[in-house]
């Protein structure tokens, strides 16, 4: 039984008789199933959870605080000292542990990914759904805001606003999510439309179903696998924006990201010696947007073989 | 003919996608902190001194007058003077803007042309070792932000290998004498090899990835097994049948790669030091320079919202299906 | 002509069981003749039209037997021989759904000569006029040579289809269920038409179909498919009046016309059997009325009854009792599976 088998289930005929927890622990076997035999979509669920636990135990893991500046022992800072036994990963210019650097910064990277994913599917879900729904004018003026949204230059966009808004990490979590929900608008609506014509919506109009009752028992569970697919590629272009943001200087200046090490090394010319400190940020920031990617595509293989993403 | 309706039909849509992006062009800057006046309060600017200025600037006129007065302008071509530099801003810009054109184009005609003939590789070799390979080396290139892919190539071409210069447009001191001169160069071409090999990479995952599925459903299609069937020669088969019909979808994508490309300017300009519109962008916001980013922003997004035009037609062009649908 | 013989063809499935779509058939197809492939959907015939240009797909695989056509094993051929020799100049094909078997962003025309101008040496204008000719021929407007296959009805496509695997004048033509798409009129004017242009380049056909009444029209000799088998091979005539076969009893009462003395229609209960790894026995038994243990326990071979009439049946020499009992509905209804239950005369079928 596969994963929108499931959730198909929980939409046609609503079940009076079985229970939450058990259509919980139904969804969980479909998603175990759904990745048997993935070997790249079981790679990405083993590197995102890798990296989610890493952002959670990051103070507990780093063996000094990432701001302290280590000094030598002849009392000069410890500036860019290759990687040794006291700094597994050497010390970057203002004499601070790579390592510890690193691992903070998947606090941040972990954190933008999900938040704006969530917030941004979780919008365009919804206007998926009701564009789809009503139609008419409402689907009129958003789908075109949603082709104009395709118009706009992301990044420039995205720089502009954080500018004007400032830079500190939840501008930036809301000004991709403001961005990216557009992606899932779209294709959720046209998820919902196919679905509208199916028997059990036209049964449960029937039977006097109240729209919101419709849309968000019956026709909400249908596109679900689509938007979790949605939440994949969000994940991915989200923190791929905020490290983008963060290397051309308007990241949150509080906060110890990968992109701003990278931002920091480059603009301090480190790249031609310092590879223990260009590399690992890079290295992490590539793995945690390709496990998204990976997970993508297995869920993309359950889902509606025409979405080009 | 049901070409020309369409051409007509999106035409008007592109139209109203202007006056909207105009529009919105001028909320964003007016919403933006400070005025142009804050760069000089540093210098102890009068109050007085600051009134005449925003009075000349014309930033004391209600809201639609300024609204209306930046629509003239903007269509016209009349951006105004650069803050920072003191100069009009499109004196300043076009330079900039071919630097970027002759930088990006390339950077996004190579990356689809390349995609699509990895990709139509890719679905041709499908359940191989080869495609898997492939899959999940574009993987990879697709999960790497343009500036580390840029870094990479800077520590191995650069660094180590010492085969291309680290950023810039042309060595220091080349001669230009006219247009044309300054990129039919080859030492032009020697400051692009690396900036464009970056946008190659990040940008051609998309196109790759679509073709490859798009090819793996045709060559499921009931046409291609009969054209086996007729004893049309593989490499035939391959690209006039199988591949021709992949590509249809892929132009789909061409709007959400020319987004990225655009926006990519600013990150792979910054890391290669190039002269562009991206770079410039990215100065500008920083030194409050309005005019120029604002202007910078326009160009843009004209480049994305004419880009989609383009697809658009193109698609129909390349889809006989839609282009005699209305006989 | 054409002799086939012993011919397996399987399947690879991802379990790494195999499905023997094909398992065992003999055949042979005489010049300018028209041999009927006829069975339910899934007996093996399209399998083994498609092993016989060699156009399985990737899991599919030749596993015994050969092709011969003209003294040569089509199954010993490289790639490029193949191509080059056999397909479309010797043998050509007429697809089932024409529309999808047309590219669509090329115009009908073009597809016709790059087939010519694959196999022949000519002119692009020469190619040009032999497809207007055809077009003519098919009753199709010369004119609309250059139409893209969306702006035809399917009637049209089917026509230009018909074009394009005669265009080379082939010693055989395998058409896979040509007319199924079609409304029933237009399938009669098209059946008709192919079999007069099939005399006039002289070659032999092969026509694929489920449909009885269509290979009784048409056909030469019939081979009725089970289960991957020829159950019954004779001419036309032997089969529809004289069939041995349980099965091929069976099909007969599902098309009225064919058969003067059943008025009514019956269908034979039961679903196509499993071509997954098959055990021993005749694979039609658990569906046959006239089962015995032996027809469970052993695999019956071919036999020749009169001149050119073979059959795969261990009771087919108790023909009367056999045509008598298979006229009659209770025959049929009556029948159990095997758990002993009774199954339903409706809810199978000889038809799809």
């Amino acid at each position: 039984m596969s994963f929108s088998d499931i959730l198909n289930r929980g939409g046609s005929d609503t079940p009076s008789g079985v229970g939450i927890g058990q259509r919980i622990r139904e969804a969980f076997q479909s998603t175990v199933d759904l990745f048997s035999g993935e070997r790249m979509g079981q790679f990405g669920v083993f590197l995102l959870i890798t990296f989610i636990l890493l952002a959670m135990t990051a103070p507990l893991l780093a063996p000094y605080n990432p701001d302290t500046r280590h000094e030598a022992e002849d009392g000069s800072l410890l500036r860019l000292a290759e990687p040794s036994g006291d700094h597994l990963l050497g010390t970057n210019h203002e004499g601070q542990d790579v390592l510890s650097q690193v691992l903070y910064g998947t606090q941040v990277s972990v954190f933008v990914g999900l938040f704006a994913a969530l917030i941004a599917v979780f919008i365009g879900t919804n206007v998926g759904l009701i564009t789809a729904y009503y139609g008419g004018l409402v689907d009129d003026i958003l789908m075109r805001l949603v082709d104009i949204a395709y118009g706009l230059p992301f990044l420039p966009f995205v720089i502009v606003l954080v500018f004007i808004f400032g830079a500190d990490l939840f501008n930036i979590v809301l000004v991709i999510a403001a961005l990216l929900w557009r992606d899932s608008a779209r294709v959720v609506r046209a998820e919902v439309l196919t679905q509208k014509e199916r028997d059990y919506v036209e049964s449960a109009e029937a039977i006097g179903a109240s729209d919101f009752r419709i849309l968000y028992r019956h026709i909400l569970p249908n596109v679900l696998p689509i938007a979790f697919l949605y939440i994949a590629f969000a994940i991915a272009y989200a923190v791929i924006f905020e490290a983008s943001i963060a290397f051309l200087g308007y990241g949150d200046p509080e906060l110890i990201s990968w992109g701003k090490m990278l931002y920091q090394a480059y603009t301090f010319g480190a790249i031609r010696f310092a590879w223990w400190w260009v590399i690992p940020p890079g290295i992490l920031l590539m793995f945690l947007v390709s496990s998204v990617f990976f997970i993508g595509r297995t869920l993309e293989k359950f889902t509606n073989p025409e979405l080009r993403h | 003919m049901g070409l020309q309706r369409y051409v007509g039909r999106r035409l008007v849509q592109l139209v109203i996608t202007y006056w909207v992006f105009l529009t919105l062009l001028f909320g964003i800057f007016r919403l933006a902190p400070g005025d142009p006046t804050s760069m000089y309060q540093m210098d102890g600017l009068s109050p007085e001194a600051r009134q005449q200025i925003l009075e000349r600037l014309g930033l004391n006129d209600p809201l639609h007058v300024q609204y209306m007065r930046f629509m003239v302008d903007f269509i016209t071509g009349n951006w105004g003077d650069s803050f920072r530099y003191g100069e009009p801003v499109m004196d300043i810009i076009v330079i900039k803007f071919w630097n970027t054109v002759l930088l990006m184009g390339p950077a996004f005609f190579l990356a689809f042309a390349i995609g699509i003939i990895f990709g139509a590789f890719m679905g041709w070799v499908r359940g191989t070792k080869k495609e898997k390979g492939g899959l999940i080396l574009t993987l990879f290139a697709r999960s790497s932000p343009e500036f580390w892919i840029g870094i990479i190539v800077l520590m191995v071409f650069t660094f180590q290998l010492g085969w291309f210069p680290s950023g810039g447009i042309r060595a220091p001191g080349a001669e230009i004498n006219s247009f044309w001169g300054r990129y039919l160069a080859w030492d032009f071409l020697h400051h692009l090899a690396l900036p464009l090999l970056t946008g190659v990479i990040f940008y051609m995952a998309t196109p790759t990835l679509l073709m490859r599925s798009s090819m793996i459903s045709v060559l499921n299609s009931d046409f291609v097994e009969m054209k086996k069937a007729e004893g049309i020669p593989e490499y035939i088969i391959l690209y006039k049948h199988a591949a021709r019909n992949s590509i249809l979808p892929v132009t789909t994508v061409v709007a959400i790669v020319i987004g990225l490309t655009i926006g990519g300017s600013l990150v792979i300009e910054t890391v290669f030091n190039w002269p562009g519109m991206g770079r410039e962008m990215v100065q500008s916001v920083t030194y409050n320079d309005y005019n120029v980013s604002q202007a910078i922003f326009f160009l843009m997004g004209s480049v994305v919202i004419f880009m989609n035009l383009v697809a658009d037609i193109a698609y129909v062009y390349l889809d006989p299906r839609v282009r005699f649908d209305e006989q | 002509m054409l002799n086939i013989e012993n011919l397996h063809a399987h399947y690879h499935t991802d379990e790494g069981t195999d499905v023997h779509a094909v398992d065992g058939v003999d055949l042979e197809v005489g010049s300018n003749e028209t041999l009927g492939l006829v069975g339910e959907s899934g007996c093996g015939k399209t399998t083994l039209a498609k092993a016989l240009i060699r156009l399985l797909p990737t899991n599919g695989e030749i596993v015994d037997g050969s092709v011969n056509f003209k003294e040569t094993d089509l199954t010993e051929l490289s790639d490029e021989e193949l191509r080059k020799q056999i397909r479309w100049t010797e043998i050509s094909m007429i697809p089932q759904n024409a529309m999808n078997s047309l590219d669509p962003v090329h115009t009908v025309g073009a597809q016709i000569v790059q087939a010519i101008r694959t196999h022949e040496d000519c002119s692009k204008e020469e190619a040009w006029n032999r497809t207007r000719e055809l077009f003519e021929e098919l009753g199709l407007d010369e004119n609309r040579v250059k139409d893209y296959p969306h702006q035809f009805s399917g009637g049209m496509a089917q026509r230009a289809a018909i074009a394009l695997a005669l265009c080379l004048e082939p010693a055989l033509i395998l058409a896979d269920e040509p007319t199924t798409a079609l409304d029933v009129v237009v399938q009669d004017q098209i059946l008709t038409m192919v079999s007069e242009l099939q005399d006039e380049i002289d070659s032999s056909m092969i026509m694929i179909t489920h449909d009885m009444s269509v290979v009784s029209e048409t056909c030469d000799k019939i081979a009725v498919m089970y289960g991957g088998n020829v159950a019954e091979y004779a001419d036309s005539e032997t089969i529809i009046k004289n069939p041995r076969h349980p099965y091929t009893l069976g099909m007969r009462n599902a098309f009225p016309d064919i058969s003067k003395d059943t008025q009514e229609l019956i269908s034979i209960p039961g679903s196509p059997p499993d071509l997954i790894e098959p055990e021993e026995g005749c694979k039609f038994a658990p569906r046959c009325p006239f089962a015995q243990d032996e027809c469970r326990e052993v695999t019956p071979e071919p036999e020749e009854f009169e001149e050119g009439h073979v059959v795969r049946c261990h009771r087919a020499d108790e023909v009367e009792y056999l045509q008598e009992e298979a006229s009659k509905r209770e025959t049929w209804a009556e029948m159990k599976d095997d758990q002993g239950d009774l199954i339903s005369a409706t809810d199978g079928g000889t038809d799809e």
